[in-house]
């Protein structure tokens, strides 16, 4: 595309608005926040100090969580790729019986992600768990503690986060031109070369993708080490949030949050490196849709089918006994023991009626559709002037607005906290921390990157002769935009602002560093609960916002993506959101750094 | 050498091919010809093992192959796209199926090596990523990939259907030549008619399904079987009972005036034969002419027909629209068909004798 000249943009009172107010947002809450932990890290009093990083080698503590979130990251992009990979040739590239009830148990995590996975887990498979209850009652030996530490972290996050499998891997699957499949065959080769040699290369700058955001979520990782780590095993976040809640070891919290954040931009810039080398999509313009593979041999497709159902039991289980025990009672959900007297809608109706239960429903709702539609509404100007003008404006705009992809939100939250925590001429001398708005502000932060790349994509399929038709007769510029390009994103935009929503409902890690005491959003209480604070209730009110949260995403989730899914090949909808990734490759991953629903509403597009 | 009698294919309740039996020589150069949807690339693909009939046989060289997989019935196949590999290189696409069964390396690589040189493709090209390569250069890849494994036959479904005119005639040509150049048995899907007739040993034209005629490209285009065949190929002007009847009365040939009647464009002329022949001329009006730069084509009506046909530029005089105008043709070249089944007339129940 032509660059515009710098000059004749600005010459636009529009664009000298827009372009005011985005530079001071992006000065105050993404640019400032992390150079000041820089400063606070290295130097402390005005000059170079390396004493953080002394205090840091010399924490046994630090060096071992470090230790551990590299290991995790590592094991975790090895699993996750195990059974993502496999799922997703379950679903999409075999002849699988009963593929779409499959498809749907390893979906689930499409609606259930994050802490409230962790949490639900713990429910069942923890110490005082369900499972882990009756299982104690079968085998009497058995350690009540068995589902901790590095095996019970992993196998959660593994879970967890084949949602961005789900989404990439299976698209660029679907990209995959079937001549080429039935080329192979016709030259001799059989099920398994195909897959190896055909499909599985094709996929490899997806699967790259796919591992360096696995490696990030497990290196980033809060919730499941929290909830699920134990104390033998903790890892980077939930020791910088440990270090930020006491100010004499704050610089080692920041330390470590930068440590990860470079982690990060390191893997980013490896991944981006990876995208551009080598061609490995079809190269021919006619494609033919790809048909499913039988597994011709007896044995293999007895072995995967029982895999599958295996995977999908694991998949199925936790979201079936959450619903089921939501309607238990408290000793049923001590027991285990579960009884069709025991199951009453009194569990719904204490939460939905009680003061305590449902105002973290209510904060959560307000925080998430408040940080949503600001960052919707908001980014809709920025987003169509960095569509409309090309130029290095313009490009350092939308590669600082990208800050929040590539650091992890731990840094991000911890860097408002310290720049706010005092008067700050920046926010027109205000305190920011311990406030209600500083968890907004980085609410809106965090959906920064997702919804302008999502609202850009929307506002460049607009055909532009549309645009060129009404200035020709006399439109000008804020005429043209809100009779006829608003109108037009306005679905899109409808449906990134419910994604945003959904994925800030449950949102924990950045709401553990920067919630008022008094106001706190769903995703904390849950954390509570699985610390046993609140009892029985506080367990089944876990329950009941498990299965509220579900109903709520995955009602979103039909909307916006699944009315134009499943009606068979050649479908002209256009969709209101564009799918998930529609360009080959995913790019960055959306919140990749919150474990579990990385990807949920992640679909990038560029 | 290839055979398929009796083939039926059905996708649950549609039945793509009702009946099909089709006999395609050793050597030859065979086109399935139609339109869209008509059922000749599901033809091929049963040909090519990766559709199962449910009824019928397919034969190569005398051998039932209708239940071998794909790659047991000794056909190579060109996709639609080519279906390289986009993950491997040039060499490695080639050798892929070389690979597969286990060749030694260096008989592959030999194998490979000779199979490009006879495509044309330099060493310096075996090196290279498959989307560096220009349109003309991959589908010499796709032939030297389907090649090398010698397969008896060679199957073709519509290689140069997304290609740009100018290099789809181009390698219209080169891919004629290296199918000679091999001699070996080559099935061709496409429903470019002109691709077809340029081309082709022998032509099966389809329709929904059914083949309408089979013959070498002349004998489809001069003597088409059906109705259908006859406007499927070549253009020709519809002919009403009266045209037909004043034609009768004109020439004295004892042509049917309930037939469905067709003149081919070029068999029409607005100047009477040159060299005695027993061209007619019917009175009509120039209805419009389009200039072409080598010719230009006339619609003129007479008796309600509408006859298109071509006047060379040549620098001659060019009746204008609207003038008056006379058609010469001769009766023999008529078209007929059955108005109920559209089967052709044949030429013996026309023949009426001459007093």
């Amino acid at each position: 595309m032509s660059g515009t000249p710098v000059r004749s943009m600005a010459r636009s009172p529009f664009v000298l608005v827009v372009g005011v107010v985005l530079t001071w947002f992006i000065a105050a809450f993404l640019v400032w926040p992390n150079v000041n932990i820089l400063m606070a890290t290295f130097f402390p009093d005005g000059s170079f100090s390396g004493r953080a990083a002394e205090k840091l080698f010399s924490s046994q503590r630090a060096m071992k969580a470090l230790g551990n979130s590299f290991l995790l990251a590592v094991a975790l992009s090895i699993t996750v790729n195990l059974v993502g990979i496999f799922i997703v040739l379950v679903t999409h590239y075999f002849r699988i019986r009963g593929s779409r009830i499959l498809f749907l148990g390893y979906a689930s995590t499409f609606i259930y992600g994050g802490i409230v996975l962790a949490a639900g887990y713990k429910f069942i498979y923890g110490d005082k768990g369900i499972v882990t209850s009756l299982l104690v009652k079968v085998f009497p030996g058995l350690d009540p503690g068995w589902f901790s530490g590095f095996f019970a972290v992993l196998v959660v996050m593994t879970f967890a986060t084949t949602t961005n499998h789900m989404l990439f891997v299976a698209n660029a699957l679907k990209g995959i031109d079937y001549q080429t499949v039935e080329a192979a065959r016709n030259l001799g080769g059989s099920t398994w070369t195909i897959l190896r040699r055909i499909v599985l290369p094709m996929l490899k700058p997806t699967l790259f993708a796919v591992t360096i955001l696995s490696f990030l979520t497990g290196l980033g990782a809060l919730s499941a080490p929290q909830v699920l780590g134990g104390r033998d095993f903790q890892t980077i976040t939930p020791m910088i949030l440990t270090f930020t809640n006491s100010p004499t070891s704050r610089d080692l919290a920041a330390l470590l949050a930068v440590i990860l954040g470079v982690a990060t931009i390191l893997m980013l810039a490896v991944m981006s490196r990876l995208e551009k080398g080598g061609t490995y999509f079809s190269v021919s313009k006619v494609s033919s849709a790809l048909q499913k593979q039988q597994i011709t041999s007896p044995v293999a497709n007895a072995v995967v089918h029982t895999l599958a159902y295996l995977l999908f039991a694991v998949y199925t289980l936790p979201v079936l006994l959450i619903v089921l025990y939501s309607f238990a009672d408290g000793a049923a959900i001590q027991t285990g023991q579960l009884s069709l007297g025991s199951l009453t809608l009194e569990n719904y109706a204490r939460v939905l009626t009680q003061q305590s239960g449902l105002r973290p429903f209510i904060v959560s709702v307000v925080y998430s559709a408040l940080a949503a539609l600001i960052a919707v509404g908001g980014l809709l100007f920025v987003a169509r002037l960095l569509q409309k003008y090309r130029n290095w404006v313009s490009t350092a705009f939308e590669y600082l607005l990208h800050i929040p992809w590539i650091l992890p939100s731990a840094l991000l939250a911890l860097g408002l906290i310290i720049s706010y925590d005092h008067p700050n001429p920046m926010v027109g001398g205000a305190v920011l921390t311990g406030t209600t708005v500083i968890l907004l502000i980085a609410f809106v932060t965090v959906k920064i990157p997702f919804t302008l790349r999502m609202l850009k994509a929307s506002f460049a399929s607009v055909n532009s002769s549309l645009e060129e038709a009404a200035a020709i007769m006399g439109a000008k510029t804020l005429y043209v935009f809100r009779r006829i390009l608003l109108p037009l994103v306005l679905p899109a935009a409808a449906a990134i602002t419910a994604l945003n929503f959904n994925s800030l409902l449950d949102d924990y890690d950045t709401a553990i560093f920067l919630a008022h005491p008094l106001v706190q959003p769903l995703g904390l209480v849950i954390k509570a609960n699985t610390d046993g604070a609140e009892g029985t209730e506080g367990i089944a009110n876990t329950f009941v916002y498990t299965v509220l949260l579900m109903v709520i995403t995955g009602i979103t989730m039909y909307l916006v993506y699944g009315r134009s899914r499943g009606k068979g090949p050649g479908k002209k909808r256009l969709p209101a959101v564009p799918p998930p990734a529609a360009v080959p490759g995913p790019a960055l991953g959306g919140d990749m750094m919150s474990d579990g629903d990385a990807g949920k509403a992640a679909a990038p597009v560029r | 050498m290839i055979r398929l009698d009796n083939i039926e294919v059905s996708f649950g309740d549609f039945t793509a091919i009702p009946h099909l039996d089709l006999h395609v020589r050793p050597g030859e150069f065979f086109t399935l010809l139609g339109p869209s949807g008509c059922g000749k690339t599901t033809a091929l693909r049963t040909l090519a093992g990766f559709i199962q009939p449910s009824k019928g046989t397919v034969s190569v060289d005398g051998k039932d192959v209708t239940r071998l997989p794909s790659d047991k019935r000794q056909v190579g196949m060109v996709f639609q796209n080519y279906a390289l590999f986009p993950s491997m290189s040039v060499w490695e696409n080639i050798a892929f199926g070389l690979r597969v069964r286990k060749e030694k390396p260096a008989d592959s690589d030999h194998m490979v090596r000779d199979i490009a040189r006879r495509v044309e493709l330099s060493d310096e090209q075996l090196a290279k990523n498959v989307a560096e390569l220009s349109g003309g250069q991959q589908q010499r890849v796709a032939v030297a990939r389907a090649l090398v494994l010698r397969p008896k036959i060679l199957l073709l479904d519509e290689p140069l259907s997304n290609l740009d005119a100018k290099l789809r005639h181009q390698l219209r040509q080169q891919l004629k030549d290296l199918q000679s150049q091999f001699g070996i048995t080559t099935v061709y899907v496409t429903h470019d008619q002109d691709e077809a007739l340029a081309m082709s040993d022998r032509v099966a034209v389809f329709n929904k399904g059914v083949v309408e005629q089979v013959g070498t490209p002349q004998e489809i285009y001069d003597r088409s079987a059906t109705e259908f065949v006859c406007n499927f190929i070549g253009d020709s002007s519809a002919l009403t009972p009266e045209f037909v009847a004043d034609l009768n009365r004109r020439s004295g040939a004892g042509l049917s005036t309930d037939a469905s009647s067709y003149l081919r464009v070029e068999k029409a002329s607005l100047h009477p034969d040159t060299d005695g022949g027993n061209a007619v001329g019917l009175p009509g009006t120039v209805v419009s002419r389009t200039y072409h730069g080598l010719h230009s084509r006339y619609v003129v009506r007479s008796h309600g027909s509408d006859i298109r046909l071509l006047v060379r530029e040549d620098g001659g005089p060019q009746p204008e629209p609207g003038s008056d105008a006379t058609v010469y043709l001769r009766p023999e070249h008529i078209l007929q068909y059955h108005p109920a089944t559209g089967r052709a007339l044949e030429r013996e129940d026309q023949a009426v004798p001459l007093p």
